[in-house]
């Protein structure tokens, strides 16, 4: 690791980009409510707090559908991974916003005088069996909870906590609430809306994000089939940024980072010691290739972090054949040595 | 994400994404039509001359 290692904190960068989230909250809701209220006027209170119903659900759903694209959309571009790092902040506003549109559906039945009957719905439906009907709030409290696990467990204390593996296996869960949520709507909203936008919205959303992933997935498939005699082709030493690092993705699946240090030409696995950080994303700072997240850093010739640290990555066979760099996908025991120079 | 991470996610996510697009799909088959306007809608000429049955 780094001797100047922190803890990733607040900085101005996080502080922006948390105010344009809240802001664009803001914004959504505001223009949705204000929209809403000018084409029909709610005729009473509870009639504003359903109109606040909708505006929040669909803020809440249209942001966990930004968070879900994300992903997919920094592997077909870097432009995007300024989103990557701060997506955690997203996911967790995402669950406030969500929390108020449960908390407003609550609130509802609180002032219709019918809070029994939301009881009864949740504990005693006899429409569990059925599809349409089936009680959309159980599905909405679903996804609600997991969306608290996920954002309850969103610090890196957590990370450290349950480790690598486990948290990211758990944030997949994700995935299980998106599609809760999709069916929360479909069986809900769009159940008693008649007008079109609403399918459309919905459904437009799910192709987009499950579109993504697939496009994502198809052109990682053909980089992985780029590759001679089963070395993966990486290109031209001039194609990789000086002190930085071109990702490139074994048949396995693996990710491999090919770094360029002026003339030395080394491959390092993708994931950082640490906290399994995409190491390929980071630069090489003071001959060392540094990682993102929290600064842990390894030499180039060999994966090792320097003394006295004892952290060591695999790293792979490179080769430059035709002027082309190439690498390996075999990774090689952590630590040794496998740069070369291209001088 | 580790390599056992992505074929959890290759294989969680299409799974998920086939279900969730049936369910998409039955409830929007299944979603009722919308409601047509209360009697005002005019009656079509073979209605007109067709006499009501009696009951």
């Amino acid at each position: 690791m780094s001797v100047g290692f922190q803890a990733v904190q607040w900085n101005r960068r996080k502080i922006i980009y948390d105010t344009i989230l809240i802001a664009g909250v803001v914004l959504f809701v505001g223009t949705f409510m204000t929209g809403g209220a000018l084409r029909n006027p709610p005729a009473d209170y509870a009639a504003w707090i359903g109109l606040r119903i909708k505006a929040l659900g669909t803020c809440a759903f249209t942001m966990l559908t930004i968070i879900l694209v994300i992903g997919p959309l920094t592997r077909l571009s870097p432009r995007f991974l300024p989103l990557l790092y701060n997506r955690r902040h997203f996911g967790v506003l995402t669950f406030f916003v969500a929390l108020a549109h449960a908390y407003s559906v609550v609130d509802w039945f609180g002032v219709q005088g019918a809070m029994s009957d939301l009881v009864t719905e949740m504990t005693n439906n006899p429409k569990f069996a059925q599809f349409i009907g089936f009680p959309i709030k159980a599905l909405g409290l679903t996804g609600l909870s997991i969306l608290f696990l996920l954002a309850a467990t969103s610090h890196d204390f957590w990370l450290a906590f349950l480790t690598p593996r486990v948290w990211k296996a758990l944030h997949m869960l994700l995935y299980v609430a998106y599609g809760v949520l999709v069916m929360h709507v479909a069986l809900g909203v769009m159940q008693e809306d008649q007008r079109i936008h609403i399918p459309l919205l919905l459904g437009g959303s799910f192709a987009l994000v499950t579109g993504l992933h697939l496009a994502a997935a198809w052109r990682e498939r053909d980089a992985a089939h780029a590759s001679r005699d089963n070395w993966i082709v990486v290109g031209a030493p001039e194609s990789i940024r000086d002190k930085r690092a071109r990702i490139v993705v074994a048949p396995d699946g693996e990710r491999i980072a090919v770094f360029r240090d002026g003339d030395q030409i080394g491959a390092l696995t993708n994931l950082c010691a640490h906290q399994n950080g995409p190491l390929g994303e980071g630069c090489i700072i003071n001959g060392l290739v540094t990682c993102p997240w929290h600064g842990y850093e390894y030499r180039l010739a060999d994966g090792c972090a320097p003394p006295p640290f004892t952290e060591k990555l695999a790293t792979y066979q490179v080769r430059l054949r035709d002027g082309v760099i190439e690498v390996d996908p075999v990774a090689l025991a952590p630590g040794t040595p496998a740069s070369i120079r291209i001088a | 994400m580790t390599r056992g991470h992505r074929r959890v996610h290759r294989l969680l996510w299409p799974l998920l994404a086939v279900v969730v697009a049936l369910g998409f799909t039955m409830a929007l088959v299944k979603r009722p039509p919308p409601e047509q306007p209360a009697d005002s809608a005019p009656k079509t000429r073979v209605d007109a001359l067709t006499p009501e049955p009696t009951k």
